[in-house]
């Protein structure tokens, strides 16, 4: 077959595979599929050279304008779709899409309309991937490969053949084409088929490689965890300040169930602690319980029959991926429910605090469904609470020497009557007459409470939520002191929380016995104020990017690659055992392979496949023209031509691209010899590979006696010689 | 010895005497292989006659000389047929063409009558009286001279004529060097006198034959022919390149492929020729109020014409 016949026809089927995609994801409605269908049926013959075909398309002629008004009515047709009757870009744009490629089909004529083709094929298998889970999709997205690599080759060999004319006269059209017939001959098939093959492999394997690649690059200095503060055993006072300032992102939160409210800032609760000894925090209770296992990686975090269900403000589910940090504990929104992630086991400890038994070496993915508290309605009113004796021991101690303290807090508490009005007094309190400030020093002093409280009258969070719980403590209200982070960025292109270093918080958790621990923040929101300018919503834009980059491939662990080899193994083992018994059973294998198949592509994300193939793609069309010089110069020494001419041609052709890159071109009315005799003296160093290649040229282009395989190369060697000196010199 | 050695001896050979010309020199070589006939343009003294002198010397053939003047017939170019007594009969006796080379020397001071005369000598290398073919002997060539500065008593060539010869060259001044070398030689033979045969007559054959062996590839006559096209469309010509013209460059090409030591011809070839073998064929369209046209004139329109034809990649 000739190479334009096979480069039409190859482009054609590449259209097909694409729009057989389309079809499959059952996003084309059957009226538009019918007649796209039947012009890529005419199309299809008419390139496969069915004659008939071929004579009655030549009878029909139909005028661009045409052409052009039709495209300006489908575009009417996509603006009314999106406004009216689709009214959503993917579903109106797949239709425009397949009117456009019905539109191109019956156009083709020029080379760029087969690049249109292309563009419009590549939009709509990809559209495809993004909307089909089915697994037929996957041997039609082989064929669109293997499509598309056999027309980028013939694209580029018959626009060699174009670019490379016999003589540019009117008589000599016809004697070009007699003087070059490239036909597909058998080594140029399996070549290709071959080259179709090495591309889904690599690719393949680069997408395996990705993630292993990804978890070093993304996860920036590979082993080094991000240094916290405030999550180990003790706290002492002014640690958190120290991160206050670090932007470093420590984790990004998703929301998947919740609507589009109160996004304005999130709790995520790291451990509590009920001890203060003037200088430090701790915990009194090193009891730790391991989560019992409900389903497979889903642990139950709630101690069994702990709170009453009527007292919950409502769920939250939380997708968190967290970053390698050096604690081991696993931040969620009060109070976790449930905790889906591949651990082998979790810990809670008394005071709902969750970690693992060690710190995590990698980024780990979980997510937590909490039920967040809400204060029952009569105990906001109730004077007297009466605190279970194991919450008094715990929670109502306060450091020796506290008096100043518990002086301020019944002055400050005096005029309330409950002991809910009493919390909000004191919370007023401190956030009415104290000044947020990071500038605050008190790491180092004795009494850094009583420091913040009387003289100083500035802090940051780490010396209000204290203060309210000792002062909370004083007047009889058990509290302890929470530290965790308080998401206040929202991603409104990821739709997710950006959680950073500086967003470190301590915050104070009161107790009410029948509501059960009540989130409450003394802490001025000063932090929150992020700026919104343009900029900044550029770069949420670029760090939710980041975090599809991590979900699609990153998050795509050895683990899974590991299941998906599996799948592919058993598949090919039942392959095998279908071969030793062949006769007796057919189907059942094949089966097999393809619900496995299906498990595997329903297992990705669509938009995993999407970006698999825009890699492939990508990938395959960066390898072909990064190669485009190394290839062009094997195949016109190596491929076996029709005419031994055309070799030493292209090689002469490439020889005078490479030079015209340089800024000399080729005077259509010069000969080889004299366009050599410039280069000599235009760019010396070009000079003798110009010349030699000029003299092996005109010898085999114009002599009886082709060049011999040993010349051919030597020009080869010349050229690749004179691309290196043109890299070079670049 | 191979044909390259072989036409190598006869230009340097040639080249003992023609000083500093070795492009015409060459110009003249393949004329002679590719069968043609040769146009010597110049002013008097820079050689001509030499030239051709010097290039029937190099070859082991006759040589005659004829120099046209007003009053010469037509029948001093080719022969007579004279009544012999003994044989009761009319006998032939050939004239001055009957020879391998012949010069005519200021071909342009004689008539038209006399110039067509050499018509079918040059063409058809035979000639005919009262009714009898009489064949030239091969080769055949003729190298024609004409004065170009004076118009006083000439008859300028009428075209069908000027077709038939292959090549106009102009042979010009010698470089100072080259000049002086003519002047240090010793005067008392002329040069070309001294000049030994270096090529048989069969030789000469052989080579013509090898001419026409010469491999032209297909994009090349295209080339060739849109060559031809051109100066037939162009506008600054009245008249184009005949037929004639288009296979005397094939032919040119081919021979200039021979001398140059190859069995197949380049675009150099053809584009190198164009001027020698087509300006003479051309017609001006303007030629400025002169009855004739100038040489360099002519040469430079077709210059430029094979400058706007692109060669075949």
């Amino acid at each position: 077959m000739p190479f334009d016949q096979a480069f039409a026809l190859s482009s054609v089927l590449l259209a097909t595979t694409a729009f057989s995609g389309l079809v499959l994801a059952q996003s084309v409605p059957l009226w538009l599929v019918l007649p796209t269908a039947i012009i890529l049926i005419v199309s299809l013959l008419h390139a496969g050279g069915v004659l008939f075909v071929r004579r009655a398309m030549a009878q029909v002629t139909v005028s661009p304008t045409l052409w052009n008004v039709l495209l300006i009515g489908a575009f009417v047709i996509l603006l009314i779709d999106l406004t009216v009757v689709s009214r959503d870009l993917l579903p109106a744009g797949i239709h425009f899409l397949v009117v456009l490629l019905g539109i191109k089909l019956l156009t083709l004529q020029q080379r760029r309309d087969y690049r249109h083709l292309y563009a419009i094929s590549l939009m709509a298998i990809l559209a495809s991937a993004a909307l089909t889970t089915d697994a037929w999709y996957v041997p039609i997205f082989l064929l669109y490969l293997l499509a598309a690599v056999w027309t980028l080759l013939l694209y580029h060999l018959t626009q060699e053949t174009a670019e490379t004319p016999a003589v540019v006269t009117p008589t000599s059209t016809a004697a070009c084409q007699t003087t070059f017939p490239s036909r597909i001959t058998h080594r140029f098939f399996w070549l290709t088929n071959g080259t179709a093959v090495l591309t889904v492999t690599l690719t393949l394997a680069i997408f395996f490689l990705i993630p292993r690649i990804g978890a070093g690059v993304v996860q920036k200095t590979s082993g080094e965890a991000l240094r916290t503060t405030g999550f180990s055993d003790r706290v002492d006072l002014g640690t958190i300040g120290l991160v206050k300032q670090d932007p470093q992102i420590v984790m990004r939160v998703e929301l998947p169930d919740q609507p589009a409210v109160e996004k304005d800032r999130l709790y995520l609760r790291g451990l509590a602690y009920d001890q203060y000894n003037g200088q430090s925090w701790s915990h009194s209770g090193t009891r730790q319980r391991s989560l019992s296992l409900v389903a497979e990686g889903t642990f139950l975090a709630r101690p069994a029959g702990s709170r009453p269900s009527d007292s919950l403000l409502g769920t939250i589910r939380q997708d968190i991926l967290l970053e390698t940090l050096d604690t081991a504990v696993l931040f969620a929104a009060p109070f976790a429910e449930l905790v889906n992630g591949e651990f082998l086991t979790v810990q809670a400890d008394a005071m709902s605090g969750l970690h693992l038994p060690f710190p995590p070496s990698s980024r780990i993915r979980y997510s937590v469904t909490s039920q967040v508290p809400q204060l029952v309605a009569d105990e906001r009113t109730a004077s007297i609470l009466a605190y279970p004796d194991s919450i008094r021991s715990h929670y109502l101690q306060v450091p020796v020497g506290s008096q100043q303290v518990a002086d301020l807090a019944h002055r400050v508490s005096q005029q309330a009557t409950t002991p809910f009005e009493r919390t909000l007094a004191i919370q007023q309190h401190l956030l009415k007459n104290y000044r947020y400030s990071l500038e605050t020093d008190t790491a180092t002093l004795s009494h850094p409470l009583e420091e913040f409280l009387f003289t100083r009258k500035t802090g940051y969070c780490e010396h209000y939520a204290p203060a309210m719980v000792v002062m909370l403590r004083t007047v009889g209200i058990p509290a302890r002191l929470v530290t965790g982070f308080l998401a206040t960025e929202w991603n409104e292109y990821g739709g997710y929380f950006t959680v950073r270093q500086r967003d470190a918080h301590a915050w104070v958790e009161v107790y009410f016995p029948h509501s059960g621990w009540i989130t409450m923040d003394p802490t001025p929101t000063v932090s929150a104020a992020v700026a919104t300018s343009r900029w900044e919503s550029i770069r949420r834009l670029g760090e939710s990017l980041r975090l599809q980059w991590d979900r699609l491939f990153v998050r795509y662990s050895a683990k899974d690659q590991l299941a998906v080899v599996h799948g592919v193994r058993e598949g090919s083992d039942a392959l095998r055992e279908r071969v030793s018994r062949w006769v007796s059973s057919l189907s059942a294998p094949i089966s097999q392979v393809l619900s496995r198949l299906t498990r595997m592509v329903r297992t990705f994300q669509p938009g995993t496949l999407g970006l698999v193939t825009v890699v492939m793609v990508v990938g395959m069309a960066l390898l072909l023209l990064m190669l485009r010089d190394r290839i062009g110069l094997w195949a016109a020494t190596h491929l076996p031509t029709a005419h031994p001419q055309l070799a030493i041609v292209q090689l002469y052709t490439r020889m005078l691209r490479t030079v015209e890159r340089h800024g000399l071109s080729k005077p259509p009315a010069a000969t080889a010899s004299e366009y050599a005799r410039l280069v000599e003296q235009e760019w010396k160093a070009a000079g003798p590979m110009v010349a030699n290649v000029t003299a092996l040229y005109l010898q085999g282009r114009f002599s009886r006696t082709p060049l011999t395989p040993g010349e051919l190369s030597r020009a080869a060697e010349q050229v690749g010689r004179l691309q290196s000196l043109t890299h070079v010199a670049r | 010895m191979s044909s390259a050695h072989t036409i190598r001896s006869i230009q340097d050979n040639i080249a003992l005497v023609i000083k500093g010309k070795t492009h015409v020199i060459e110009m003249a070589v393949v004329c002679l292989l590719a069968r043609g006939h040769l146009l010597l343009e110049d002013v008097p003294g820079v050689g001509k006659t030499t030239l051709a002198h010097s290039l029937a010397r190099s070859l082991d053939c006759s040589f005659k000389r004829i120099q046209f003047t007003s009053d010469l017939l037509p029948s001093d170019i080719v022969g007579v047929s004279m009544f012999n007594r003994q044989k009761q009969g009319f006998e032939f006796i050939p004239g001055p063409i009957f020879a391998n080379v012949v010069l005519a020397d200021e071909i342009n001071r004689t008539t038209p009558k006399t110039q067509s005369s050499l018509l079918e000598a040059m063409s058809e290398a035979q000639v005919s009286v009262d009714n009898q073919t009489h064949p030239l002997e091969q080769p055949f060539m003729v190298i024609a001279t004409q004065n170009p500065a004076e118009y006083h008593g000439t008859f300028p060539l009428p075209e069908s004529q000027l077709d038939r010869f292959l090549m106009r060259l102009c042979i010009g001044y010698p470089a100072l060097e080259e000049e002086r070398k003519v002047l240090d030689r010793p005067h008392s033979l002329h040069p070309a006198e001294t000049l030994e045969a270096v090529l048989s007559a069969r030789e000469v054959l052989a080579l013509q034959t090898r001419v026409d062996q010469v491999h032209m590839e297909e994009s090349l006559t295209d080339y060739l022919l849109a060559i031809v096209q051109a100066t037939r469309q162009s506008e600054l010509l009245s008249l184009g390149v005949s037929t004639r013209g288009a296979l005397g460059l094939s032919k040119a090409a081919k021979a200039l492929a021979v001398v140059r030591g190859r069995d197949y011809c380049l675009p150099d070839d053809i584009k190198e020729l164009a001027p020698s073998v087509l300006s003479h064929r051309v017609m001006l369209n303007r030629t400025h109020g002169m009855r004739t046209q100038s040489f360099e004139q002519a040469e430079r329109m077709v210059l430029d014409i094979v400058e706007t034809v692109p060669v075949p990649v």
